[in-house]
C-alpha cells in the first residue's frame, strides 16, 4: 500500500502557506543583493524621512534607506537560521545515530551530555560568548547548533533503538554488513521524515534566537538584521515612523518564523503519523 | 497506546548528578571564558566600553584581575553572593540582581500559572470534541499564534495599548515617587504588568494548548477512559479526574525543556516593556558593556533555571502514579 507523500504534504494548507512563504523569502535571501534599490550602509539620504517614490518605506534615524536595509536584514536572519539548523541537524542525527547503533559506554557518555545541555538555557551561553569575544555571526550560528542537537538526537537514538531491531536491519548484519554499511543504507534513510521536523523546529529556534540578540544589541551594529531595526525603530516610538519603520521588519520577522513553524507542525502531523503505522511504534 | 507516554525514568541519583554537572559547566565557562581573552582583561573589556578610568582606578582593577583566585576560590565567592562590582550602575552587583528579581518572578511566574490554566483547559475541551468546528478553528488558531515571536506581540501590543490608546503605561513597574496605599499600590503594579504579561502569556498558552490537545487525544483512546464512562461518571469527572489527569504530565515533562528556550522571550519583553526585571538590568548592562554584570546575570539566572528543572522534576514524579508507587 503506497501513499504519496508529497500528495498528501500539498493537501495540507499548513505544508501549502508555510512552503510558499519559504519559496519567497529563499528568493528574497538569493536575490535581495540586486534587487536592493540602494546600499544600505549609504547614509547619504535625509533622516528619518516618509515613505516617498524614492524611498518606498522612508529612511531611519542614520539616512539610510529602510527597504534596503529589510531586504538584507531578511538575509541574514534567515541564513543564519538555516546554517544553524542544518548544523544542529547534523550534530544530533550523528550523535543519535551513534547512541542508539553503539548503545552501552559510547550511549551513555553521549546521552549523559545531552541531558547536561537540554538543562542549560542556549541564550545565556550565546549572550556571555557574544558579550565578551564579539565572534561572527557564523561563530555563534555555529555555538548555537552545538547547544541545539541533544532534542534532536534524542528522537533519533529512540528510532534508532527500535529499528536496529527490526528484520531487515538484522537481515543486512546477518550477511555481513558492517556498522557503517548498515547506518549508512539502512538506518539513515529510513528516518528521513525525522530530518525535516527536527531541522524546522531548530531553524525556528534559531531565527528567534538571532533576532534576539540582534535585539539586544549584541551583534555588530553595522550587520543589518530585524531584531536590530526593531530595537532601533522603537527608540522614535513617539515620532509618528511605527508604521513604515517598526511594523516591517516585525511583520518579516513573524512571518518568517511562521513559515518555519507551519512547515514544522504539518510535517510532524503528516509525516509523524506515517512514520508511526511504517515502524509500527 | 499508554506506554508511548510512559517514557524511561532516570533515577533521582541520575538526575542530580545531571543537573550538578550542568551548573559546574555553566560556572566553570563564566569562570574560564574571561580568562580566554587575549591580551589583558582590563584594557580589552574597559577600553570598549563608555567609561573612562582613571590611572589609579585601572591599577587597582588590573591588581583585581590578575590575582588568580582558582576556581575554588570562585566557587566559594559566587555563594557567598560576591558577585563583584558594577562599575556602570556603581552598586555591588548582588544588590543589582535582588532588586530585579522579584519583578522577573513576578512576570514569569504569573505569566506561566495563567498559560498553563487557559491552555490546560482549552487543550482537554478541545480534544474533547474531536473534528467539531470549534476544534478545528482553536487548533488552527493556536498554530497562527504560536507562529507570532514574543518581539512581535510585545512591540505591536506597545503601539496600541499603551502610545495610540494610552491605556497602560509605556514602561516600568510601577509609578514612581507616587505615595500610594496599598490597594492602589497593587492596582497600580497590576495596571504595569498587564501588557508584558499579555504578551508573554500569548507567546506561552499556544504551545500548552497543542501539547494538552495531542495528549489528551491519545488518553481519550485509553481503555480506563471507556471504563470510566462506562461506570456512568458523569461527563466533568471524567474529562479531568480520569483523562486529564494523564494528559497532564507530558505538559508538566516539557514544560522543563521550554523554560530553557522561554528565557529568550522574557528577555526580550521586559527590555521593550522596560520593565524593571533581570531582563532588563541584563540589556542595560549590555548597552555600557559592563562585562561583570553580564557575566553574574548569566550564570545565576540559568542556575536557577536548572534549579526550576531540577524541582519540576520532582513534581513529576509526585503527580505520576506510575512512578510515585514504583519506588
Amino acid at each position: 500500500m503506497h501513499i504519496d507523500i508529497r500528495q498528501t504534504l500539498f493537501r495540507n494548507p499548513w505544508f501549502v502557506i508555510g512552503f510558499t512563504l519559504a519559496l519567497l523569502f529563499t528568493a528574497m535571501t538569493l536575490l535581495g543583493p540586486p534587487l536592493a534599490p540602494f546600499d544600505p550602509w549609504d547614509i547619504s539620504f535625509t533622516p528619518i524621512s516618509p515613505p516617498s517614490a524614492r524611498h518606498f518605506l522612508g529612511t531611519n534615524d542614520g539616512g539610510q534607506d529602510i527597504f534596503s536595509e529589510l531586504l538584507f536584514a531578511v538575509r541574514n536572519t534567515f541564513a543564519f537560521g538555516l546554517l544553524s539548523g542544518l548544523v544542529a541537524l547534523g550534530l544530533g542525527v550523528m550523535i543519535g545515530l551513534a547512541a542508539g547503533w553503539f548503545r552501552g559506554f559510547v550511549d551513555m557518555i553521549l546521552m549523559r551530555i545531552a541531558d547536561v545541555l537540554l538543562a542549560i538555557p542556549a541564550i545565556m551561553i550565546l549572550i556571555l560568548t557574544a558579550a565578551l569575544f564579539r565572534p561572527s555571526p557564523w561563530l555563534l550560528a555555529l555555538i548555537l547548533s552545538g547547544l541545539m542537537w541533544p532534542s534532536i538526537s534524542k528522537a533519533i537514538r529512540a528510532q534508532t533503538l527500535t529499528l536496529r531491531e527490526s528484520l531487515h536491519v538484522r537481515a543486512a548484519a546477518q550477511i555481513g554488513g558492517g556498522n557503517w554499511y548498515i547506518i549508512r543504507r539502512h538506518l539513515m534513510p529510513e528516518m528521513f521524515p525525522l530530518y525535516l521536523v527536527g531541522f524546522a523546529a531548530k531553524a525556528r529556534i534559531a531565527m528567534f534566537m538571532e533576532a534576539a540578540l540582534a535585539f539586544l544589541g549584541l551583534f555588530d551594529p553595522s550587520r543589518k538584521s530585524l531584531g536590530m531595526m526593531i530595537g532601533y525603530a522603537l527608540k522614535y516610538y513617539y515620532m509618528d515612523i511605527w508604521w513604515n519603520w517598526l511594523l516591517p521588519p516585525i511583520v518579516c520577522l513573524s512571518l518568517l518564523i511562521m513559515t518555519v513553524t507551519f512547515l514544522a507542525i504539518s510535517l510532524e502531523r503528516v509525516l509523524d503519523s506515517r512514520l508511526k503505522d511504517a515502524l509500527g511504534a | 497506546m499508554i506506554s508511548n507516554l510512559r517514557r524511561s525514568v532516570p533515577s533521582r541519583l541520575g538526575l542530580v548528578i545531571t543537573f550538578g554537572l550542568a551548573a559546574l559547566a555553566m560556572i566553570y565557562l563564566s569562570y574560564s571564558l574571561p580568562r580566554l581573552l587575549p591580551g589583558d582583561f582590563v584594557t580589552t573589556m574597559y577600553s570598549s566600553s563608555n567609561v573612562t578610568l582613571t590611572a589609579e582606578q585601572e591599577a587597582a582593577l588590573r591588581a583585581y584581575y590578575t590575582e588568580e583566585p582558582g576556581f575554588g576560590h570562585y566557587l566559594v565567592k559566587l555563594f557567598r553572593l560576591d558577585w563583584g562590582f558594577s562599575y556602570a550602575f556603581l552598586t555591588p552587583i548582588s544588590t543589582l540582581f535582588f532588586s530585579a528579581l522579584p519583578w522577573t518572578l513576578l512576570l514569569l511566574g504569573t505569566a506561566n500559572v495563567i498559560s498553563m490554566i487557559i491552555g490546560f483547559v482549552s487543550g482537554v475541551e478541545a480534544a474533547w470534541r474531536p473534528n467539531s468546528r470549534l476544534e478545528k478553528g482553536m487548533v488552527g488558531g493556536m498554530t497562527i499564534i504560536e507562529g507570532i515571536p514574543e518581539i512581535s506581540t510585545g512591540v505591536i501590543l506597545l503601539v496600541v495599548f499603551a502610545l495610540k490608546l494610552q491605556w497602560f503605561p509605556a514602561a516600568g513597574g510601577e509609578t514612581a515617587y507616587a505615595e500610594l496605599s496599598l490597594y492602589a499600590w497593587f492596582a497600580d503594579v497590576g495596571h504595569h504588568l498587564a501588557l508584558p504579561l499579555a504578551t508573554l502569556v500569548l507567546a506561552y498558552f499556544p504551545g500548552n494548548f497543542l501539547l494538552t490537545r495531542n495528549s489528551m487525544m491519545m488518553v481519550i483512546k485509553a481503555p480506563f477512559v471507556t471504563t470510566a464512562r462506562a461506570k456512568g461518571l458523569c461527563a466533568r469527572r471524567v474529562r479531568y479526574g480520569h483523562a486529564a489527569r494523564n494528559a497532564l504530565l507530558p505538559l508538566v515533562t516539557r514544560f522543563g525543556l521550554r523554560l530553557a528556550f522561554m528565557v529568550t522571550g522574557a528577555l526580550v519583553v521586559e527590555t521593550i516593556f522596560s520593565y524593571p526585571g533581570l531582563g532588563t538590568v541584563l540589556f542595560n548592562a549590555i548597552q555600557v558593556r559592563d562585562v561583570p554584570v553580564i557575566q553574574a546575570i548569566v550564570l545565576v539566572s540559568s542556575l536557577m533555571v536548572l534549579m526550576i528543572i531540577l524541582g519540576l522534576e520532582v513534581v513529576y514524579r509526585m503527580i505520576d502514579p506510575r512512578i510515585a508507587n514504583a519506588h
